[in-house]
């Protein structure tokens, strides 16, 4: 796929010190269509779905924010949501979000994934999991491992 | 090897020749000479340079629309109403817009570029906000993941606000950070103290200006700051005070009792409950509980949501929702009408909202950032 216009904005917007102190791209030294498109792969091989995960974590998002910050049992699952105030903007422009930064446990294998509103719209919209060594990247395997097993 | 030595010479000097020929054309077609821009039908007509952002441009002529996000358009405060026509509404306005908003023309001033003579409306009180130039007087950890920081102001060297209004906090860039960049923060410290403003910072993960202060800002370090701003102060009646917070939501209502006590104002009653997590996220309960001590008609709530066995808590344990229905249901005299005070998450701010609601809570004042 092309690094278009849009994609080479959004990129930029990812950078350190744009909308966030680290970045989206952490110590990736690949464009985020690279990026995109191997995540894209490894979904597929992993038969994830993008939508069906987006929709999961936003339900599990819901159920953590009734914990006003404090730790919530739901189901398999041990999640925290952590609010801050403000919003902050997609580096795609297409939306903004608040400043929540949540954690899903997963009690079967204690695996855990952080995520922020932000970085859900990115999953979903975007299929953009952030480059390697990102503070929120969504590593395919740890999502299915938190999410389904 | 001449020809090795030409050619990237040659491709110099066409790059060269590009560049100065943009800049040029860039210097004529986005030249926009100067404009005026006329506030409030002609109260103040300000000369400036047209081609920058009408945030920006007020700014340097020392008129400071509130702004948390510095401009980026991300918290969508500053918004002003324009009586020019200075175009369509931009997509990264248009989800801070209400229906009202359009239909009053209000814009966001960090997006509307000043490149015509222009009319709008301000508050006047936005004429009183100033730029203050600062040091570092104490950075002080009061919990694990927030820090007090007390900045002695130098120029101007006094500050004047109303306990609970906001101030936005300018700070350099460092590491990737490569622009000033700026967020708004409650002031925790009384109005009475003119010669500082002390603030309570929390670390939010990968956050510009939470970083910094947690992890570069040390004492003796200039700072920068504008303000007051905000409408969350003490509302001049003789309803009984509720008031809510949870971690640096701490701040305004900080400000605000010690600002009541103060200036004698004992005879309302309030009631302060603050919301953590467990021991380590609780901080100034001794100043609250000498407060208490003090001034009859203060109470202090304290809640602890997951206390841990070691902190061997004998207080309220609960969310902070539950605890304050808990209080307004039994404890709280309802002899008297009741205004609610909110700092806190949005989440937190919600969940009190519906409690306030269930109580007929009506006149309930909060931040919204």
């Amino acid at each position: 796929m092309k690094l278009t216009p849009e994609y080479a904005s959004a990129q930029e917007s990812m950078k350190p010190g744009k909308i966030t102190a680290e970045g989206f791209l952490g110590d990736d030294d690949r464009n985020i269509v690279d990026i995109i498109t191997a995540d894209e792969e490894e979904f597929a091989h992993l038969n994830l779905d993008f939508s069906e995960v987006a929709k999961l974590l936003r339900q599990l998002l819901r159920e953590g924010a009734k914990g006003l910050g404090n730790v919530v049992t739901f189901e398999k699952w041990e999640i925290t949501v952590d609010e801050a105030r403000g919003n902050i903007p997609c580096p795609f422009k297409d939306g903004m979000f608040s400043k929540r930064v949540s954690t899903i446990k997963n009690l079967n294998n204690s695996k855990q994934i952080m995520i922020s509103d932000l970085s859900v719209h990115l999953l979903e919209k975007h299929h953009f999991l952030q480059g390697k060594g990102s503070i929120f990247r969504l590593e395919p395997s740890i999502i299915k491992a938190v999410l389904y097993e | 090897m001449i020809r090795v030595l030409m050619d990237p010479l040659v491709i110099a000097a066409i790059s060269t020749a590009f560049a100065i020929i943009i800049t040029i054309v860039d210097s004529i077609v986005n030249n926009y000479g100067d404009v005026e821009i006329d506030i409030n039908n002609g109260k103040k007509v300000l000369k400036v340079k047209g081609g920058s952002p009408l945030l920006q441009t007020l700014a340097s002529q020392g008129i400071f629309v509130a702004s948390a996000c510095g401009g980026r358009g991300t918290c969508g405060a500053c918004k002003v109403k324009v009586l020019s026509d200075v175009g369509p509404y931009l997509p990264t306005e248009m989800p801070h817009m209400s229906s009202e908003d359009i239909s009053k023309n209000v814009r966001l001033a960090c997006q509307v570029k000043v490149k015509s003579g222009i009319k709008i409306e301000l508050p006047e009180e936005l004429f009183n906000i100033k730029k203050y130039k600062g040091v570092v007087e104490s950075l002080k950890n009061v919990t694990y993941d927030i820090k007090e920081l007390r900045i002695k102001l130098i120029e101007p060297n006094e500050i004047s606000f109303k306990a609970g209004q906001y101030v936005q906090i300018v700070i350099p860039p460092y590491g990737d950070i490569k622009e000033h960049t700026q967020r708004a923060y409650s002031i925790s410290s009384v109005p009475s103290d003119k010669n500082h403003v002390e603030l309570l910072i929390r670390l939010v993960p990968n956050g510009i200006v939470t970083t910094y202060v947690h992890n570069y800002m040390k004492e003796g370090d200039a700072a920068e700051l504008v303000g007051p701003f905000g409408e969350f102060y003490m509302r001049d009646t003789n309803a009984d005070m509720v008031m809510v917070a949870g971690g640096s939501g701490m701040a305004p209502i900080k400000s605000i009792i010690f600002d009541m006590y103060e200036r004698n104002i004992t005879n309302r009653r309030v009631w302060f409950f603050f919301g953590a997590r467990s021991l380590r996220d609780l901080y100034y309960v001794e100043l609250f509980r000498d407060l208490e001590k003090k001034w009859p008609n203060f109470h202090f709530v304290p809640a602890l949501s997951d206390p841990k066995p070691e902190d061997n808590w004998s207080g309220e344990v609960g969310l902070i929702t539950n605890v304050l229905d808990k209080y307004l249901d039994s404890m709280i005299p309802k002899d008297n009408v009741k205004e609610g005070y909110l700092c806190g998450s949005p989440g937190m701010i919600s969940g009190c909202i519906q409690v306030f609601n269930k109580y007929n809570i009506k006149d309930v004042y909060f931040d919204k950032f």
